[in-house]
């Protein structure tokens, strides 16, 4: 009886473990297609494109010859007019990262974050020491402007179907209003089911 | 005393306009003011979406994940025909699909266009 109650015992757990969720670390580099949707890797290879694009085109050269000093770019709105599910923050931010550790580009905070940094500054006026208090009216004032826009078409018949995705930034002078660089990204899938 | 008033009065007037015209920068639209009042104005609530991104996505048709849609819509409208009929064992969900059975009778019975005894006896 007692073999018995073991093995039963032991092949309750060998099923449990059989059953059980099963997690492994993979490279992000590597993300693997599953669902054929927007994945890490779609987010990747737009922001590569984006970095090599931003840094090497003509609209930072042109404005370091003109002001002798590094452009200051404030991040805009990006807009996903596409049929999923897209957050622009995951490649906005490695474009963001490569403005600062190549120190070709300025960037100033904007959104919520700024929100809550101007509320800080407004707290240390009255909770603050006279020495290390921060002033109003010293953030640097940006030159430029991104904003983004994120397209897709779809054709699908039966268990076929393709997806083309368009992501877009474009870089404007907040003064002039003009266009300086329009970064352009396409991907495209074909996916069967 | 009328001409001193007067003469500090032109005074006044003509460095404020000299002031506005020290503020203005060079080739400037003079009536830019009218667009900065409004937009001061309006600034917080432009602002709120800054940085983030604005979903603004639409359904695209495909023919696999339509099929795959129906499909559930048809198990959940079972489901929930058969929890209903075992809390109301009177109640028959099927009747509206059966034009023809006794539950619709009187329909057919004051139609002048279905004077047929075949749907009585159904």
């Amino acid at each position: 009886m007692k073999p018995f109650f073991t093995l039963c015992i032991f092949s309750l757990l060998l099923l449990l473990a059989a059953c059980s969720r099963h997690v492994t670390r993979i490279d992000p580099a590597e993300t693997p297609d599953i669902s054929g949707n927007w994945n890490n890797t779609d987010s990747r290879l737009v922001a590569e494109e984006m970095i090599h694009d931003a840094l090497s085109a003509a609209w930072l050269s042109q404005f370091n010859e003109a002001k002798n000093r590094k452009p200051v770019v404030i991040v805009g709105m990006v807009t996903n007019q596409s049929h999923e599910h897209i957050t622009a923050e995951t490649f906005m931010k490695d474009l963001e990262r490569s403005f600062i550790t190549t120190s070709k580009v300025g960037l100033v905070q904007s959104g919520k974050k700024r929100e809550e940094m101007r509320a800080e500054k407004a707290d240390q006026q009255t909770n603050a020491s006279q020495s290390s208090m921060k002033k109003f009216g010293l953030e640097n004032g940006a030159d430029y402007i991104l904003q983004g826009s994120i397209n897709s078409i779809v054709d699908a018949h039966k268990r076929k179907k393709t997806v083309t995705y368009q992501v877009n930034l474009e870089l404007t002078n907040i003064e002039t209003n003009e266009v300086v660089w329009i970064g352009d990204k396409k991907l495209a899938k074909y996916i069967k089911n | 005393m009328k001409r001193c008033l007067l003469f500090l009065s032109f005074l006044g007037v003509g460095s404020f306009v000299m002031a506005q015209q020290s503020l203005q920068a060079e080739n400037q639209n003079p009536d830019y003011n009218t667009s900065r009042q409004k937009y001061m104005a309006s600034r917080d609530k432009l602002l709120t979406t800054m940085g983030t991104t604005v979903q603004d996505t639409y359904k695209a048709y495909d023919w696999y994940e339509a099929k795959q849609e129906r499909k559930q819509q048809r198990y959940l409208d079972r489901r929930e025909r058969r929890m209903y009929q075992k809390y109301y064992p009177q109640y028959d969900s099927y009747r509206y699909y059966r034009p023809y059975s006794n539950y619709n009778r009187n329909y057919y019975r004051n139609s002048p266009y279905r004077q047929n005894w075949y749907y009585w006896f159904w």
